[in-house]
């Protein structure tokens, strides 16, 4: 552990997860899990990691994710979120290895979360956010530190929340395609970058001048038509005409895409074709087919050579300007039923230290409500998920949920207690970035006083 | 309804011998007849060649026929916009009442169908194209839950923007900010005042939007559409979040124009009215300091709100740069966004936000027209992929026999499909650079966002079964199979060049490269021709529209 001042009350230790793990239906999983492990085939070579960053597009308002369940504490956040507020005794209780005396519940739609914290398989990183350096109110209010640029602004804050600092910049280059670039002598000779994409372009996986390889969710396409003699002609055609170089720099973009997609598919295709199917079944939604096929990936990622492998799936909806009461029980239902099968998943292929998974958003939202809905805030709870994790626990500071309190700015947007920065270098650290080198990829790393938070 | 455009024009082009005779009559003939009863004089400023003219209509339309570039060679560009102004506007909404008062429960293949319908056979091709490039700016979605099942109000939203694409640009944000559709997506439909016992305050969303998204953008811009920068070198944010605020509050009180109730879920598509006991009446400050005054109307404050955003320097650079970027190419020099933008703030007449002259500023610019000579290398953009096949089956006089565009998911295989973004981010960012080649060179190619790895491969196989199924001599292809004309091309196939040289102008507006011909003519000539010419025209056709030149427009 490394946690520092950060960690609330410091000092715990990993627990036996039977007495933290809860109802019986989390046991029942868990046996499941373990089971499926005896079963598993050793497919995920010794020393390969790999990150898994779950993307909810719009702003996640996770503070009716976790929410305060000892009566003072949610006393506040009922006063704060008023007709949002999740009922008292329909929480899901959680027991966080370090207590403040405050105690916490889950949303009612997440009971898989609460067994994968109980599990310590799930650590919770509370009110992450884009920073400069440590803000409080009134440094915010007088300008005296400054502030991430565009705050409230999607773009502007995921661009930030994926660039791993809370700059403008015009060529978008995000934390994890940096750590692909930084640890690309860990995947020699591979065929495709390190950074894996389910959800189409993104800027957290953009490197300096690798691209992620982006794949559908059925494996990659395969060039189709080309059949018979007269197919081959024409392939060899079609082959000559992508290969060529072009004056456009366009055209040559376009082909740039063309060309390793084609190549790229080869070796991937094969690797799934021989590969064992998953017993795993997931949820059929959209984050769910993404993670199966992170998984299957996974499964095969002795053969496609890769020791260090980052892979980004997404998530949209959560941008709950209205209708939220209705709608975000289903937004945070399909995380914990798709984390729980992609855990499960992990478990299945022996692969769990080896894998871990992450949440990120661009911002959380507003305590207070527009009636309908919550608008753009700041600060927000973060999900970190995987064998290697320390799970069980809360990590940073969570904030003080009054209106106009010490960490809101205006409407229950909250001021980060920890900065994206400080939660992306635990992770970077733990995939195997140098301490010397974290400071480069996160430049305002030096201004926090922890630049690892030690949760994985 | 619409009739195909190309084989009116062409048989009263073919009546009065286009290139021999002054004046081509048209005067509404044949069953579509829409052509505004415009008589057509040969022009003065015709295109040099078929390819010019047939860029030009790249830039201008959903892509080019053979028909298309010999009559704008005919009346000249002036006359062509005149014409295309005049014309009679094409909607959706017409279309899916009528499917309506048919007993048919609408859904959302309905509005695709007259969505292509419209792209393919609309004679307003211009409208047609702008309208598709406003609605990427002003985006509204089907993927968002309040409007997956509202066919009605999303036709009715493009009809909004094809009306006003050549109108001023003031009426279309005020119709923008009132349609119940835009309403719904951004939430300004049933969005009220503040009532702190239940710390509630008015929504936000459409407020940030409508500034950083539809009109002035998040920093300051110089009138060439660069941002300005201070001091330091920094750019300078245009408003913040009090700004936001400030709107926020002036947005409330509006709902659907037949509600009983304020909370009403549903209602019609016409412009929201205003509630004023659901509205702020104390003063609000927006932007660069002008302030509401308290106690107006939510109309008077609306105006107010709306006149303050148009008014601001930004909205000419920031639209015109974005509207340079879907029509003409990706990167325009800022002197190219400058003489636009200088349009938009005064058409000449005084007019600030005249729509129509600012397309035509932008398509008549030396840049768009000379940009492929002068800076060959980084002039136009990748196709939208929606244009590769418009652009496909418009050459090539595309149809079913059952005269129905049934293509309802085109975003499977090319990422993209009519108010379908997943966001209001729109399907690719005006800034995306990826790198490599692109963000080397200091370019940005927006449509390469949705070029993935994985749609590019879906996408050349959608053209595999596009040219090699859809076409006019395959007799097992079912009523609903839209299929190229290979008739016109087919006597050419002998000659590999001729019809390499027919099919640059219609599908590259004449950009093919040698290298790439050399490729082409040697594969056509191992192709043996001893089917009519059938498969060597389709050969050239698949290998076009999937290379890496045939897929940027130049």
């Amino acid at each position: 552990m490394n946690s520092f001042g950060k960690r609330l009350g410091g000092g715990a230790s990993r627990r036996d997860f039977l007495r933290y793990g809860g109802s019986s239906a989390s046991l029942a999983l868990l046996a499941q899990l373990f089971s499926m492990q005896r079963a598993a085939r050793a497919d995920v070579g010794a020393g390969y990691k790999a990150l898994v960053c779950v993307y909810l597009y719009g702003g996640n308002d996770s503070f009716n994710l976790i929410v305060p369940s000892s009566n003072p504490e949610y006393a506040t956040y009922a006063a704060s979120r008023q007709n949002l507020a999740v009922a008292q005794n329909l929480l899901v209780p959680i027991a966080p290895a370090t207590s403040t005396g405050v105690t916490w519940g889950l949303h009612p739609s997440v009971p898989e979360l609460a067994t994968l914290f109980g599990a310590q398989k799930l650590a919770i990183v509370g009110n992450v956010g884009t920073l400069v350096a440590p803000l409080t109110k009134a440094e915010y209010e007088s300008g005296a530190v400054e502030k991430p640029p565009q705050l409230f602004s999607h773009s502007d804050q995921s661009d930030q929340w994926m660039f791993g600092s809370a700059v403008t910049a015009a060529q978008k280059i995000g934390w994890c395609g940096q750590v692909g670039e930084n640890l690309a002598s860990m995947n020699p000779g591979s065929v495709m970058a390190m950074n894996i994409s389910l959800d189409g372009s993104n800027t957290l996986q953009m490197g300096a001048t690798v691209a992620p390889y982006i794949l559908g969710v059925s494996g990659p396409t395969e060039l189709t038509g080309f059949w018979g003699s007269q197919g081959t002609l024409r392939r060899q055609a079609f082959d000559a005409l992508r290969q060529k170089s072009n004056t456009s720099k366009l055209s040559q973009g376009f082909a740039d895409v063309l060309n390793e997609s084609v190549t790229i598919e080869a070796t991937i295709s094969a690797a799934l074709a021989a590969a064992t199917p998953l017993a795993t079944t997931f949820p059929t939604s959209w984050l769910g087919q993404q993670l199966e096929m992170v998984a299957r990936m996974i499964s095969v990622q002795s053969a496609v050579g890769q020791q260090r492998q980052i892979y980004f799936v997404g998530k949209g909806g959560f941008d709950t300007h209205g209708n939220q009461n209705a709608e975000q029980p289903d937004l945070y239902a399909d995380i914990a039923q798709c984390l729980a099968a992609f855990q499960a998943a992990m478990a299945e292929l022996d692969a769990e230290p080896n894998v871990t998974l992450f949440t990120m958003s661009e911002f959380g939202r507003t305590l207070s409500s527009n009636a309908q809905g919550t608008d753009h805030g700041w600060g927000s709870h973060h999900l970190v998920l995987g064998g290697a994790v320390a799970g069980g626990d809360l990590y940073g500071t969570m904030p003080d949920l009054t209106l106009d309190g010490p960490d809101d700015v205006g409407g229950g947007r909250m001021i980060p207690t920890t900065s994206v920065e400080q939660y992306a270098a635990t992770l970077a650290s733990w995939f195997g970035v140098a301490p010397g080198d974290l400071s480069t990829i996160f430049p305002n790393l030096g201004n926090f006083s922890a630049p690892t938070l030690g949760f994985v | 309804m619409m009739q195909d455009t190309r084989s009116d024009r062409t048989s009263r082009l073919l009546a009065v011998g286009l290139l021999a005779a002054g004046t081509l009559g048209c005067g509404g003939g044949g069953s579509g007849g829409s052509d505004g009863g415009n008589d057509y004089v040969q022009g003065s400023d015709v295109p040099a060649s078929d390819a010019d003219a047939a860029r030009f209509l790249t830039q201008a339309t959903f892509g080019p026929a053979r028909d298309d570039i010999d009559f704008l060679r005919f009346i000249g560009y002036a006359a062509w916009f005149e014409d295309q102004r005049t014309l009679p506007i094409s909607k959706e909404k017409p279309y899916v009442d009528a499917l309506e008062d048919d007993g048919k429960d609408l859904n959302q293949t309905h509005r695709m169908q007259i969505w292509w319908k419209n792209a393919m056979t609309g004679k307003d091709q211009l409208r047609q194209r702008v309208t598709w490039a406003l609605s990427q700016i002003f985006v509204v979605s089907d993927q968002h839950s309040a409007l997956y099942g509202d066919v009605k109000g999303l036709c009715s939203y493009y009809d909004i923007l094809a009306t006003d694409a050549f109108g001023n640009f003031r009426q279309l944000l005020e119709h923008v900010t009132l349609s119940p559709t835009m309403g719904k997506y951004l939430n300004m439909l049933r969005n009220e005042k503040a009532n702190p016992a239940y710390n509630i305050r008015p929504d936000e969303n459409y407020a940030r939007e409508i500034l950083q998204l539809f009109t002035i953008g998040l920093v300051q811009l110089d009138p060439d559409g660069e941002p300005t920068l201070d001091g330091l070198n920094q750019p300078i944010p245009t408003y913040d979040q009090s700004v936001v605020e400030g709107f926020a509050a002036t947005f409330t009180g509006w709902t659907f124009e037949n509600a009983v109730n304020w909370w009403d879920w549903e209602g019609n598509t016409k412009p929201m009215v205003a509630w004023p006991d659901y509205h702020e009446t104390a003063a609000k400050s927006i932007l660069d300091g002008v302030v509401i005054p308290a106690g107006q109307t939510p109309e008077a404050d609306l105006a107010l709100a709306l006149d303050t955003i148009f008014a601001h320097p930004n909205v000419g650079p920031f639209v015109s740069k974005q509207l340079i970027q879907r029509l003409v190419t990706s990167n325009p020099t800022p002197a190219y966004v400058g003489r636009v933008a200088a349009v938009f703030d005064d058409d000449g007449s005084g007019e600030r936000g005249d729509l129509f002259e600012v397309v035509k500023a932008i398509l008549m610019d030396d840049e768009a027209r000379n940009g492929h000579t002068t800076m060959p290398d980084t002039f136009g953009k990748v196709k939208e992929p929606l244009l590769r096949m418009t652009g496909l089956w418009r050459a090539l006089d595309a149809k079913a026999d059952s005269g129905k565009y049934k293509v309802y998911w085109p975003e499977y295989a090319f990422g993209q499909a009519p108010l379908r973004s997943p966001t209001v981010f729109n399907f690719y960012s005006p800034t995306f650079s990826p790198p490599g080649t692109i963000a080397d060179a200091g370019l940005v190619a927006p449509e390469l966002q949705i070029a993935t790895h994985s749609l590019i491969a879906e996408g050349t196989n959608e053209f595999y079964y596009l040219v090699f199924w859809g076409h006019s001599d395959n007799t097992s292809a079912d009523k609903d199979t839209v299929k190229i004309d290979l008739k016109p091309l087919k006597p050419l196939a002998a000659d590999p060049n001729a019809l390499l040289d027919e099919l640059d102008v219609l599908l590259m507006a004449g950009s093919m490269s040698p290298e790439m011909r050399q490729i082409l003519v040697d594969h056509l000539n191992a192709t043996p021709n001893t089917d009519g010419g059938r498969q060597r025209v389709l050969e050239a056709v698949y290998l076009i529209v999937t290379s890496p030149e045939g897929a940027v427009q130049k």
